[in-house]
């Protein structure tokens, strides 16, 4: 294999490998701990830019007991979500939503980033393409001649 | 397309323009705009069971068939005192009205200066202790002073997320009872 071939398997292995850890299912997550992910998504109404998870103003200590009797009933992540959202708006969510107009908050940096580092390999491929300069024949004259005005002028 | 850099730009072009319809989609709305208004307007009341301060247990459905007029409030928040005098005058013209009832439910506040502040300021109205904030975040509740108007059938007919006045009351009220 080729040192280029060899470089394109590094990245693909790499690549790979990144999304797997990113992607691989967490395994079974108790229920204290999906509580306490649900609250440090959800804002706390009394406060500025704090999740009811960070806060203990009253209303924050009684949303995340809500939150955890909702995921000791069995209530998904959305449904738990969504009662919030029923009650406060979407801007009690401290993460943009996975849908609708939402979904590009979080596509647009990925598709940025997808389209720059294409970007990026065809410019590479292109500039790789490009032959090397080579001295022409009056080039290698001239560099003959002052070589030996050198050699000459060290003589004298 | 001959040269493969022109995908790119194209790439780079439909994402601008994605970019700019989300920001032109968003122009001109208010980010503060949900804590202004109550999602629960036009929707059945949450349940609730709050304790007066005599201790009785006053649940939202032991007074079904009255207009509900539940004011979310404590002693230490200014435009809850400011709000105060309107609270009680409004409350004078109907404390005589048996289909009204008002509630003061407490929002984030001790026991004892409740009932000191009830005490001095000739509170007439029932004001009640919302043990664990249950009802508060039921409501949607954001801060305080908050009004609701509750139709004799159960449901929210008017929000009022800051100071209330007796017209802005008499008109809930009127809401409520269709009226």
């Amino acid at each position: 294999m080729s040192r280029r071939a060899w470089a394109w398997f590094g990245l693909g292995v790499l690549v790979v490998g990144v999304l797997a850890v990113a992607l691989w299912p967490r395994g079974h997550e108790s229920t204290a701990a999906r509580a306490h992910r649900l609250e440090t998504e959800i804002k706390c109404v009394d406060c500025e830019s704090l999740s009811v998870a960070d806060s203990e103003t009253d209303t924050a200590r009684a949303a995340r007991a809500d939150i955890l009797e909702r995921v000791r009933h069995g209530e998904s992540d959305a449904t738990i979500r969504q009662a919030y959202v029923d009650r406060f708006g979407q801007s009690v969510l401290l993460k943009p939503a996975t849908n609708g107009i939402g979904l590009l908050v979080w596509a647009l940096p990925v598709g940025l980033l997808i389209v720059g580092a294409g970007g990026i390999v065809l410019a590479l491929r292109r500039w790789q393409r490009q032959p090397r300069m080579k001295a022409t024949e009056a080039d290698e004259e001239l560099v003959e001649r002052t070589r030996a005005e050198l050699t000459k002028g060290r003589k004298t | 397309m001959k040269h493969p850099l022109r995908w790119v730009a194209l790439g780079v072009a439909i994402i601008v323009a994605a970019f700019a319809v989300v920001l032109a989609a968003n122009v001109g709305k208010d980010p503060n705009a949900d804590a202004r208004t109550s999602k629960l307007t036009g929707k059945p009341a949450p349940a609730f069971t709050v304790e007066a301060l005599n201790g009785e247990q006053i649940s939202l459905a032991s007074l079904r068939g009255k207009t509900v007029i539940v004011n979310f409030w404590n002693t230490w928040c200014l435009p809850c005192q400011n709000e105060l005098p309107a609270l009680q005058s409004w409350y004078a013209a109907h404390r005589s009205d048996p289909s009204i009832v008002m509630l003061g439910i407490v929002r984030d506040d001790t026991d004892a200066a409740v009932r000191d502040y009830v005490k001095t300021q000739k509170i007439p109205w029932t004001v009640a202790f919302d043990r664990g904030s249950k009802t508060a975040l039921d409501f949607g509740t954001r801060g305080q002073p908050e009004t609701y108007a509750i139709s004799p059938d159960g449901v929210i007919v008017g929000s009022i997320l800051s100071e209330v006045t007796p017209s802005i009351l008499d008109q809930m009220v009127a809401v409520a009872q269709g009226t």
